[in-house]
């Protein structure tokens, strides 16, 4: 069974790194496709999967310029894949020998780099020697990535070639002999190629070629003739010749193509093994080098169902504050099974740190890093998130409808070891009945196996024991005097900015049953909605709490 | 001292453009490079289209093929490989993709006939031209695609070679007077104001046409192209204006309805020659009335070659049409390829007048 639906997936920003991390070569992009996660009771090969990373990771710090050459010849790399398993019934053309040889001396240059790396190398990331192919195709050892029939492939190739050669040769002087004994016997010039171009109206010199017996019209046309030497029986000897020598050649050629084509052949098991083990080496590395930029952790995996998160960050939310300038704010939290609520202010970063989670246990659980300082996280059997999206707006159901189909999708298809992400269940309804829907849902949540984070507005929605209650700080420590003096000159854009600015998006754990901070009509009054509003919202809460 | 090796002195890249399909391009190209085998030149050839086709697609006619000697550099799509006459050494595979596969940079290991085609766009060409030379090209010559003449622009390479014939028409005096009109296009001069200069080629990007004051005050109009704008340009170039720039094609109907008398005052600024689509007669009509036109980029043409026969069947006495070509183009040589070269004799004949 997967790990994340795809909608899961991008909600959550784990398709914006795998969108991101940079694949270099074919192979790398089959085995990013490829890729699968790891399920409870696979700890061990996760944690090897992430020893892997961390190795390269190591000698990417250590030897940073090596990555570099290594990560080039890797963009270089073409898909052979196809032609390696051509050669087994097939002979290979030229250009296909040629990308052969041109992969084969990647690999061996590959090798040779990871031979200087100070630190190991995971030992499935080393591409098979495969130096005895390589020569096969490289006679001369020349390491040069060009290629031909070379001479050197054959006893024969080379005098052959030498053979065509010295009759062109002949056949060229003879040419000449016969052109020099026309010329001086009539008193006539002819080109370089061996013609005599003729105007037709220079009937003198027509009538003259006319009478030549060693010439014969090669071509005509309206205004002149072209007379070329009319074979002789010298010539046609080393015409037919020639022809039978270049007949020699390219059947010499043929075998030649052959013959390397079964030596690759022989190979064949390796040079594809070397294709998946270039795959894989190329999607580490890019994993390492995303680390590395995302400074990102490695994180620790335990047999207990947890998620223990310090200082998570959602990198798609860091990226876009970072391309304005600003730090995303860390958020730390520790999940199990049950439910754990994050209540809070609006403008809080709940919904951020509700996917924070959800790329931290994805990323994880694929094999990658993950945006913490620190983290434990315990293997699900699948990732849910319920969230508010448009599409389903598209499809002509309302808000409310849409939510309660996901929902249900996500009850029918979760076990044991799940996680589920909801964000403002029943928001879209009236408020009665939401707060009892969602004290139902988390009741009913909190008796599974299941580790569930929910976001809500509404108070004291999680009671009981297994239930975790969080809470934004949001502006309760921030200098609200400074903050409105700040945002009374503010432009309409620069307000949610300072506010943002204020905003302490940390989660604390307090009991349940306390009030939620009432952030709502202050925000509302910051952004600049009517005074009169405002202050009648407020009658209206102190008129509510008195009747 | 033969055409290439004068050649050399001034181009490393050169474009082999033809004034119409069958002006003897293939031919001319051939003749350069057995002039390169006679002076010991090493060669890159590359193509913006197929070429050395042994039939022309298009006419049916027959066309030369390509044979290039030992050492020679050519560009030649994976397709093509296979049916090349001469021995191959593939030095690398490009990324530039043809429809013909991905386009091979080869060496011949044995002379022979082959089939060349280059990659497709102006930037992929200039960097194949300048990997050949970092392999080893003396010079390179890029064959024009069919009559295509924007293998001419400046940026593709240094300098052209026209090629021009019977082809163009059957009268003699035609063939000289569309090519001087080529030769006279190519030559146009650069813009000589250099606060002009300046300006333009800073705005170059907003694809707008320029109207350029004496105080050197722009004024953008917000027409994409000149075509069919004549009349409003008309009605903007004032007494003070002194150039206009079109970014795209000047075309007749651009000038059109510009009064004449506006002519002498101002000056039109193309990109470069080949955005130039005005025919011989009214070029001349307009020129006499005081039009005046300058390009960013010029274009230098380092020879011509003249193909006296047509493949529809008549041709000139080859004799009459290179010495008409001579009289009336003094400055660059100009060679019958057909008959072989005799470029001293060019020479002579340029010494003599």
């Amino acid at each position: 069974m997967r790990l994340a639906s795809t909608k899961t997936k991008n909600e959550i920003g784990f398709d914006f790194v795998t969108q991101n991390i940079s694949i270099k070569t074919p192979y790398g992009k089959k085995h990013l496709k490829e890729m699968a996660a790891f399920s409870p009771g696979e700890e061990e090969k996760l944690s090897y999967e992430l020893e892997k990373l961390s190795m390269l990771l190591s000698i990417l710090n250590e030897s940073p310029q090596k990555m570099d050459v290594l990560e080039e010849i890797l963009m270089e790399i073409k898909e052979v894949s196809f032609t390696v398993n051509r050669s087994i019934n097939n002979v290979l053309s030229v250009v296909e020998l040629f990308e052969l040889k041109n992969f084969l001396l990647q690999l061996d240059r590959i090798n040779g780099l990871i031979q200087e790396f100070s630190s190991a190398m995971p030992k499935e990331l080393i591409p098979v020697e495969t130096l005895s192919l390589l020569d096969s195709l490289d006679p001369r050892k020349d390491r040069i990535n060009a290629f031909y029939i070379y001479d050197d492939f054959s006893e024969i190739l080379g005098s052959l070639r030498k053979k065509k050669h010295n009759l062109e040769i002949e056949i060229r002087q003879e040419k000449k002999q016969i052109r020099q004994e026309i010329e001086n016997e009539f008193c006539i010039s002819m080109t370089p190629k061996f013609e005599l171009l003729i105007s037709k109206s220079n009937s003198e010199l027509l009538a003259k070629a006319k009478n030549i017996e060693r010439l014969a019209i090669d071509c005509e046309d309206y205004m002149t003739v072209t007379y070329g030497i009319k074979s002789t029986d010298v010539l046609d000897v080393l015409t037919k010749r020639t022809e039978e020598v270049n007949y020699h050649i390219e059947e010499e050629e043929l075998k030649v193509r052959a013959k390397l084509s079964k030596k690759v052949a022989q190979h064949q098991r390796d040079l594809v093994k070397n294709c998946l083990i270039i795959g894989e080496l190329d999607f580490v590395l890019a994993k390492a080098r995303y680390a590395k930029f995302y400074n990102c952790c490695r994180p620790e995996i335990t047999n207990a169902h947890v998620l223990e998160i310090t200082e998570g960050r959602q990198l798609m939310a860091e990226k876009i504050l970072s391309d304005k300038g600003k730090a995303f704010c860390p958020v730390s939290i520790k999940l199990t099974d049950g439910v754990t609520c994050i209540t809070g202010a609006n403008m809080g970063g709940k919904t951020i740190s509700l996917k924070m989670v959800g790329l931290v246990s994805l990323l994880a659980q694929y094999g990658f890093f993950v945006p913490c300082r620190e983290a434990k996280v315990g293997l699900s059997s699948s990732v849910h998130i319920l969230i508010g999206d448009t599409q389903s707006m598209q499809r002509g159901l309302s808000s409310f409808g849409s939510e309660m189909e996901a929902l249900k999708d996500i009850l029918d298809q979760s076990h044991e070891k799940a996680l589920i992400l909801i964000d403002e269940i029943a928001s879209g309804t009236n408020p009665v009945e939401g707060l009892a829907l969602t004290k139902s849902v988390i009741s009913y949540l909190s008796a599974k196996q299941y580790i569930t984070l929910v976001t809500t507005h509404f108070d004291n929605a999680a009671m009981g024991k297994s239930v975790q209650n969080l809470q934004v700080k949001g502006l309760s420590s921030a200098n609200m005097a400074k903050l409105g003096k700040e945002l009374l000159h503010a432009s309409r854009r620069e307000r949610i900015d300072i506010i943002s600015k204020y905003m302490d998006y940390r989660l604390y754990a307090v009991g349940g049953g306390q009030e939620i901070p009432k952030d709502a009509l202050n925000i509302a009054k910051m952004l600049g909605i009517y005074d009169e509003i405002i202050d009648e919202a407020k009658n209206l809460l102190i008129g509510g709490n008195e009747g | 001292m033969g055409l290439l090796s004068q050649l050399k002195q001034q181009f490393q890249t050169l474009s082999i453009v033809g004034m119409a399909k069958n002006a003897g391009k293939t031919t001319a190209l051939n003749y350069l490079i057995e002039e390169a085998e006679d002076e010991g030149l090493r060669l890159g050839i590359t193509s913006t289209g197929r070429d050395g086709e042994l039939i022309d697609l298009v006419t049916g006619t027959d066309k030369p093929k390509i044979f290039i000697e030992m050492d020679t550099l050519v560009s030649i799509p994976v397709k093509l490989y296979e049916l090349a006459d001469a021995g191959l050494e593939i030095l690398r595979m490009t990324e530039y993709a043809t429809p013909l596969g991905q386009i091979l940079l080869c060496r011949a290991a044995e002379s022979g006939y082959v089939q060349i085609a280059g990659p497709l766009n102006v930037r992929d060409h200039k960097k194949l031209c300048q990997e050949m030379i970092s392999l080893g090209a003396d010079m390179v010559l890029i064959d024009g695609a069919v009559d295509r003449k924007s293998v001419a622009a400046p940026g593709i390479s240094d300098g052209v070679i026209i090629a021009t014939g019977a082809v163009i028409s059957r009268s003699l005096k035609k063939v000289v007077e569309e090519t001087l009109h080529v030769v006279n296009l190519y030559s146009l001069p650069v813009i000589s104001d250099p606060e002009a200069k300046k300006i333009i080629l800073e705005n170059q990007g907003r694809d707008q046409i320029m109207l350029i004051d004496k105080a050197y005050k722009v004024q953008f109009l917000d027409l994409k192209t000149g075509l069919n704008a004549s009349r409003f340009l008309d009605e903007v170039i004032d007494e003070t204006a002194s150039f206009v720039y079109i970014p795209g094609a000047l075309t007749q109907s651009v000038v059109a309805d510009i009064h004449p008398f506006k002519f002498k005052s101002i000056q039109f600024i193309v990109k470069d020659p080949t955005k130039i689509f005005i025919e011989t007669n009214p070029w001349q009509q307009l020129v006499k009335r005081g039009f005046q036109v300058r390009v960013l980029d010029a274009i230098i043409v380092a020879a011509i070659t003249v193909n006296p026969y047509a493949p529809s069947g008549y041709s000139f006495e080859h004799e009459a049409l290179l010495s008409a070509m001579r009289s009336a183009i003094q400055e660059i040589p100009v060679i019958d390829v057909k008959f072989g070269g005799d470029f001293d004799a060019a020479c002579q004949y340029k010494n003599k007048k």
